[in-house]
């Protein structure tokens, strides 16, 4: 005897609805899914692993590109030498301008920002106009309340790959883009890269995005993009 | 014409305002005690949560310690407190009224109510005090300050023994008509109770695994909590269904309460879509993580396919009241699309408070779609695009249900009746008025990047011109809901402390009860149609959010791999 | 009918078994905690679903539901 009820009322059409409802949303995780420019594109360029590019500190492996990942620790040292070799008098780090030792931070398997231990050794056979095919290296320390760098001069569509820790608690490090931010977590002890490529110039607020104590809110660096 | 006859308004709800008249009086002083604390740390949490917001409205300035203070104790109270004890004490209260005797294991009752007010009171006492935790209580804040973490971590540890002991009693409640061969089966809501009560039990463990680590470390018995990150996100991603699933159960009940509708579609499919809750719970946890650094591709991949699950047991639930609901309303002759709705007994406050917590679900299930895509994690995350969706829900939803429930019980519990009705009646449409305005202006800023922890926006002239704007309008929406809300809650409490003085009134109610043959023979349209639309209204936010995100001045490649 | 009740809390213990085997024979997620939770939820509705077996036994049948 056929159903006298209308489809609408009918138990097998509430239970489609309600749990059939979902293969709607195939599209919707399909479209989330695809490749973005902001986020990841595999195909675009080598896969931005750290494992490749460390391992210069000293360690058992030292010097060997393709030796262990670098630890909490080597990126300390690491980001100490960045500092060194790029600060500017007016407090703000370059990783264009000539370092103290004429070192240049191109290339991410021979920068100077990974030669931690020696100060800074030059890279050789780079570019230095800012079209440089190879990602420039930049180190971004997290910790309370401030970001080391805490003012960073870059170049409008260079590619930088931003190695980034926190160096105590969680931090984040996001970057104010206008109409939107860029978030990132950070993890103390944890490394973070990213491979980030600005293509409009301007200044950009970094900030804090994860609470991290009494003077969070005051917690902020810039990006000078020329 | 497009509306339904009237029926002669009935004495609302009779069986369940009956069996909760008639519960021992222990039972009933027992849910006074845990009703009268919910409200109360409702109104803690309220309080703050104002505070919080015209602070970072700019209307109010504090110390950096006392803002952080502020907003803690806002979490604490409003997610754990207000959401936890009114949890326990509704699965006590219908639990009871399932049995009709009144509850079993009554010592494991009571106990569990002294263990979450004690729970409370350190809770409360530590997050005003002590070194601000946030609701999370992240030990990493306070490395130096382990008695904060300590203390922080008995006040969850005290609620989830609490919490257990409640649901083993509830549970044991459930089962006794078993026992006495007197069901051999449950109905819907009896097994949804029952699924309720392990849910909690559940929950009971992963706040344990997130907090003992943090009170033994406070102890000198164990090791710092690095992981507490981690643990926190299992723990949180519990504490999202959970009350979900008491608000859908509460609406099964509300709505037979109200119009004396039950499902027309048996309660075997009400029973698989509460299991369903349960089912979804594990494999839909990864979204919280997106952003975490140490999170591989892959499952950040895959956690944000199966995200979409979340919400599947929620809207078939939805599916069935409303299809239920109009089907009966047809049967008793409602016409026009939507002139059934006009029938519903608007002028009791507990329907009022019911209706306008499914907009805010409607609503706020739309930008929680936006908020678990994984690639747009990057720039939604960690921002006040959180807060803003999320009160439709804490508000709008939860605490909007919660407090039907309580307008219907309280009358019932201890023979008064409800204080001004009619006043109540209104405020849900202002509540949601104050928390569209709230989540309008609160999405926004997130989605220009505004911080969701961060009190002064300004950061010395570099942020955008639009932030403080933008947070001036969630502080106004924030003050029109608390005045609003607060009213309900101020009538609730009167209702409750004044028991018997206020005399025996009935509210409106409808009878759209019909037999199965008069059911379906019209269309009902409704509940696709709304489906329809939020899957519409998913589509289009989040295409525009892709659209946002690729149009920024930045290309970014690494989602942030750790090592 | 009530069978139905213990195949369902079957069916979220054998959801929540399987995760809780997936994060603990995987350990590259690094989750243990998800071991932890997952697999003390499947004990807990496993009981349940156990507690229901045999309480449904007692009883000698009686009422409809109720709702």
């Amino acid at each position: 005897m056929p159903d006298p009820r209308h489809f609408t009322t009918r138990r097998g059409f509430i239970a489609g609805l309600g749990f059939g409802a979902v293969s709607l949303y195939g599209a919707w995780a399909a479209y989330g899914a695809a490749p973005l420019p902001f986020g990841h594109t595999p195909s675009a360029t080598p896969e931005p692993e750290a494992h490749g590019h460390g391992g210069s500190n000293g360690d058992s492996h030292g010097g060997h590109a393709a030796a262990a990942a670098p630890t909490a620790d080597d990126f300390r040292l690491e980001h100490e030498t960045f500092l060194r070799t790029y600060a500017q008098t007016d407090g703000s780090v370059d990783p264009h301008a000539a370092s103290h030792g004429g070192a240049r931070s191109h290339g991410h398997a021979h920068g100077a920002s990974q030669g931690a231990p020696h100060g800074g050794h030059a890279d050789e056979g780079h570019d230095d106009d800012g079209s440089a095919t190879e990602p420039v290296t930049v180190f971004l320390m997290a910790q309370k309340f401030a970001y080391s760098p805490d003012l960073l001069r870059l170049k409008a569509g260079q590619a930088y790959r931003f190695r980034m820790m926190a160096d105590d608690i969680t931090h984040g490090a996001s970057i104010q883009l206008g109409a939107a931010s860029r978030i990132i977590r950070l993890r103390p002890n944890i490394i973070s890269e990213q491979t980030i490529t600005f293509t409009k110039p301007g200044e950009y607020l970094v900030y804090c995005t994860v609470y991290c104590g009494q003077a969070h809110d005051a917690m902020q660096g810039r990006i000078i993009i020329v | 014409m497009d509306t339904i006859p009237h029926d002669a308004p009935i004495m609302a709800g009779s069986g369940l305002t009956a069996r909760i008249r008639t519960l021992p009086r222990p039972d009933k002083a027992l849910l006074n005690l845990l009703f009268g604390a919910a409200l109360l740390a409702l109104v803690l949490g309220l309080a703050d949560g104002l505070l919080t917001a015209l602070a970072r409205a700019g209307a109010l300035t504090f110390f950096p310690d006392d803002a952080y203070r502020l907003l803690t104790v806002h979490g604490v109270s409003v997610f754990f407190y207000w959401l936890y004890l009114i949890q326990a004490a509704l699965l006590l209260a219908l639990a009871a009224a399932e049995n009709s005797r009144g509850l079993a294991l009554r010592p494991a009752a009571w106990a569990g109510a002294a263990l979450m007010l004690a729970g409370f009171a350190v809770s409360e006492w530590i997050s005003y005090t002590g070194t601000p935790l946030l609701y999370d209580g992240s030990p990493e804040l306070a490395v130096d300050d382990p008695r904060s973490v300590g203390f922080f971590a008995l006040g969850y540890l005290l609620l989830s023994a609490g919490l257990t002991a409640s649901a083993v009693s509830g549970i044991a409640t459930l089962l006794q008509p078993r026992r006495r061969g007197e069901a051999e089966e449950f109905g819907a809501v009896g097994f949804a109770l029952f699924a309720w009560a392990g849910f909690l039990i559940v929950s009971a463990i992963a706040a344990t695994n997130a907090f003992l680590p943090g009170l033994l470390w406070s102890l000198g018995a164990g090791p710092f909590p690095a992981d507490h990150g981690t643990e926190w996100h299992i723990l949180f991603h519990n504490l999202h269904y959970l009350p979900l699933m008491a608000t859908v159960l509460v609406w099964y009940v509300l709505t037979r309460h109200l119009t004396g509708v039950t499902s027309i579609h048996g309660a075997r499919l009400s029973k698989i879509v509460f299991a369903a809750y349960l089912v979804f719970v594990p494999p839909t946890s990864l979204y919280h993580m997106f952003l975490e650094p140490n999170l591989s591709e892959g499952v950040r991949v895959v956690g944000s396919l199966l995200s979409l699950f979340v919400s599947v047991p929620t809207l078939a639930a939805f599916a069935i009241i409303v299809s239920s609901l109009e089907a009966s309303a047809r049967a008793h002759g409602a016409t026009g699309v939507f002139g059934w709705i006009r029938g519903l007994p608007w002028g009791n406050p507990a329907m009022a408070n019911m209706g306008w917590a499914v907009v805010n679900m409607m609503v706020g299930l739309t930008f929680a779609f936006v908020l678990i895509q994984g690639e747009l994690a990057p720039m939604l995350s960690d921002t006040f695009f959180v807060p803003g969706y999320f009160h439709l829900f804490a508000v709008g939803v939860l605490t909007q249900t919660f407090l039907a429930a309580l307008m219907v019980l309280l009358p019932a519990l201890n023979g008064g009746h409800l204080w001004r009705p009619a006043l109540l009646a209104r405020m849900p449409a202002l509540v949601t008025a104050g928390l569209l305005l709230f989540a309008a202006a609160g999405i926004a800023a997130g989605t220009m990047g505004v911080p969701r922890r961060v009190f002064d926006v300004g950061y010395g002239g570099m942020a955008p011109a639009a932030w403080p704007v933008l947070m001036a309008l969630v502080g106004i929406g924030a003050s029109l809901f608390a005045a609003a809300l607060s009213v309900s809650v101020y009538g609730v409490v009167r209702t409750l402390l004044s028991g018997r003085k206020l005399s025996a009134m009935e509210l409106p109610a409808v009878d759209w009860k019909a037999g199965q043959n008069r059911i379906g023979a019209a269309p009902a349209w409704t509940g696709p149609a709304s489906i329809a639309a939020l899957v519409a209204a998913m589509y289009v936010f989040t295409i525009a959010a892709f659209q946002l995100i690729q149009s920024l001045p930045v290309a970014v490649i690494g989602g942030g791999h750790g090592h | 009918m009530k069978n139905d009740e213990v195949r369902l809390m079957l069916a979220i213990v054998a959801v929540w078994a399987a995760l809780a085997a997936v994060y603990a024979l995987v350990p590259s997620l690094g989750m243990p905690g998800y071991v932890r939770v997952w697999g003390g939820g499947a004990v807990v509705f496993l009981l349940l679903a156990a507690v229901l077996t045999l309480s449904g036994r007692r009883g000698d049948g009686g009422e409809a539901p109720r709702s």
